[in-house]
């Protein structure tokens, strides 16, 4: 009997140190923008990728991620050296990037070094059409161009003003959109505008003597916005809704422009106040709100997905033992699953092929899902207008 | 088409002011200095912080903010100074790496103290349209272009009329012969610093009421704030506002006419254009004169 305890303590021991043998700490590299002019994004990124690491670390119970961020200025050249530093010194992956002119180059030095690369912040399809092997990213332009005409389809608009950034992504957008409204028959005018510009009045000003449209599209980010309702605001346009993309329809927007934000719409996938009813996400806002001590929104949802899909690749490579020969890439190809933007499965791009976005206005004080129906929580207020 | 183009030309006459305040206080340090102060975006930002601090902080209206973004900008700008004032060589050429460190450090600081994050009035009242006829602007746009021009206004009666004014120019002039006229140099320098930052401070504040602000936008109001200096011809206050409002309305008619996205290249092409007919820019030689 006492051989026989000795021997099970025995196995336990062994088994409990092959156990700590195999248990791993992997460093995961974050590349993103902290200064420079996408530092808000960048800082946004940051926290869904810090939650994701607690969330795995606490939950996954063998392996453990440690990120190392760098900062790439928001600058090409900073965020191909960061890449470079990141993999010196030990990453096994790189998550992160915003803006699709740093991930590419950013995204290609990964690639020579054999380190996978996985990101929400660039939307412009040369990063998936390229050929880079190892390259993946769980949002594209087709998933807010599926939801902007969309909505505009169930608000049976005639006309559209289109108002965009001549950035790559937003014009990518925006021309696209304008030729799916112009195949459907309606009319669609652009009006394209150089990031560096302050005062839309005299756009707003054409919209609203010329164009005479129903809806303006703003493609472009949070001061565009800014400037752009304000402008509409002095000139009152007859336009019955105005609708914007990335960054308009989230709580901070709400709370820094009480007075610009009603009833306007963008993209969202969450309502707010924000409600959860997966696992998944209930662990997501209980983390956010242990680190960050405030409501999540889509930038750290975002973050938090694809570096989720990440580490999961990474344990289940280190399980297999493959982590070296290319079983994180090859894991994440692999990757089918439920996540907090919906279902996420990589082609042989490395492209969502089930990103859909969700539409949203501010109604009150509140974010309501307006678009798709499966996951509106509220009805849509149109005509509507912030004045 | 008529409706339109007026209110291209009014916007891009308030744009124009706007311009005007942002440029006034580089175009006094390089006039006077030579210097091109390349932390003078950042100073006018700092200024915008504060507005937003008191806004939001206070619950005050951003105008309330003048007097502390005033003060705290006019002695940041001399600290300026007091760096600038050290280099014993080049002053043009190293007061260029000099300043635009110095703005650096400010983009980060005040990345670090209010973060990434877009910042705006949310006051009503400086929001609401003020209409003239068929103009439209906005309360904030009206009321700062008055300032705009009665600082212009002040600036050039202090310059013409003060003994600091004169000494200033006496400086900017001729170094050497003004300290033999017993005006000293660098005290001189100092007080040209010490306005020009309360000249941003204004600027600052006015940006924050009619503007969105980020902490990496400083460096391109320096960029507008030389190219305006640039066209005005250097140290002509007449002519900075002069070449503000032409690009103002430059811009704004080549948005109303052609397209925004032409905007930037409209007014570059004024300016290349401007240097190419007049190469002491649009006031150059009244201040060979002068």
């Amino acid at each position: 009997m006492r051989k026989i305890t000795m021997a099970a303590s025995l196995a336990v021991m062994m088994t409990v140190m092959a156990a700590r043998a195999n248990a791993e700490e992997f460093i995961v590299g974050a590349q993103l923008p902290l200064t420079g002019t996408l530092a808000r994004v960048g800082a946004g990124m940051q926290e869904g990728v810090m939650v994701a690491a607690d969330v795995f670390n606490k939950g996954n119970g063998k392996h453990k991620i440690k990120i190392v961020t760098i900062d790439d200025e928001s600058a090409p050249a900073k965020a191909v050296a960061a890449v470079e530093k990141l993999a010196s010194e030990g990453a096994i992956a790189i998550t992160g990037g915003y803006g699709s002119n740093n991930i590419s180059p950013a995204s290609d030095a990964a690639n020579k070094l054999a380190l996978p690369y996985i990101t929400s912040g660039g939307v412009d399809d040369n990063l998936v059409n390229s050929g880079r092997k190892n390259f993946f990213r769980i949002n594209n332009t087709a998933g807010y161009e599926k939801a902007v005409l969309g909505t505009l389809a169930d608000m049976g608009a005639k006309s559209v003003s289109i108002i965009f950034s001549t950035k790559e992504a937003t014009s990518d957008l925006a021309n696209s959109v304008q030729k799916a409204l112009a195949a459907k028959g309606v009319k669609a005018t652009a009006h394209s505008f150089d990031p560096a510009i302050t005062d839309f009045k005299p756009i707003v000003n054409k919209i609203r003597l010329q164009d005479k449209s129903e809806v303006i599209l703003m493609v472009g980010y949070e001061n565009d916005y800014v400037g752009i309702l304000r402008a509409a605001r002095v000139l009152k346009p007859p336009v019955k809704a105005l609708i914007g993309v990335w960054s308009l329809a989230t709580p901070k927007m709400a709370a820094e422009f009480p007075d610009l934000m009603p009833n306007v719409y963008g993209t969202a996938l969450l309502p707010f106040p924000a409600t959860f009813d997966t696992a998944d996400g209930k662990a997501f806002a209980a983390a956010y709100k242990a680190l960050y001590k405030k409501e999540p929104d889509y930038l750290g949802q975002f973050g938090y997905v694809q570096s989720m899909l990440l580490f999961e690749a990474i344990a289940r490579a280190a399980d297999k033992g493959t982590v070296k020969k290319g079983g994180v890439a090859e894991e994440l190809r692999k990757t089918d699953r439920e996540t907090l933007i919906g279902r996420v499965q990589f082609g042989a791009n490395g492209d969502n092929l089930n990103f859909v976005h969700r539409m949203a206005q501010h109604q009150g004080k509140n974010i309501v899902i307006v678009w798709p129906a499966s996951n509106a929580t509220g009805k849509m207020v149109y005509p509507g207008k912030p004045w | 088409m008529t409706d339109l183009i007026l209110q291209a030309l009014y916007s891009g006459l308030l744009q124009g002011g706007s311009y005007a305040l942002i440029a006034l206080g580089l175009a006094l340090v390089f006039g006077t200095m030579r210097v091109i102060n390349l932390a003078h975006g950042e100073l006018v930002l700092l200024a915008a912080y504060i507005a937003y601090t008191v806004e939001s902080g206070l619950g005050l209206n951003p105008a309330w903010a003048i007097p502390i973004a005033v003060i705290v900008v006019s002695l940041t700008s001399a600290g300026v100074y007091g760096i600038v004032s050290r280099i014993r060589k080049d002053r043009e050429i190293n007061s260029l790496i000099l300043t635009f460190g110095i703005g650096v450090i400010m983009t980060n600081l005040i990345l670090l103290i209010w973060k990434a994050d877009v910042r705006s009035t949310s006051s009503s009242w400086l929001q609401e349209a003020f209409v003239v006829g068929p103009l439209y602007s906005m309360r904030g746009e009206a009321v700062f272009f008055i300032v705009s021009l009665l600082l212009m206004a002040g600036l050039w009666w202090w310059l013409s009329r003060s003994w600091y004014g004169r000494a200033l120019r006496a400086v900017s002039s001729n170094r050497e012969a003004a300290k033999l006229m017993g005006i000293p140099p660098a005290r001189t320098e100092l007080v040209s610093f010490i306005v020009a930052g309360m000249l941003a401070g204004f600027a600052g504040v006015a940006l924050y009421s009619y503007g969105v602000i980020q902490p990496a936008y400083g460096g391109a109001l320096t960029v507008k704030a030389f190219i305006i200096t640039v066209l005005a011809g250097v140290g002509s206050i007449p002519g900075v506002l002069l070449g503000a409002v032409l690009l103002g309305v430059a811009e704004a008619l080549t948005v109303t006419l052609a397209s925004s996205a032409l905007q930037e290249l409209a007014g570059m092409m004024l300016f290349l254009l401007v240097l190419f007919v007049m190469p002491n820019g649009l006031m150059g030689a009244s201040r060979r004169r002068g």
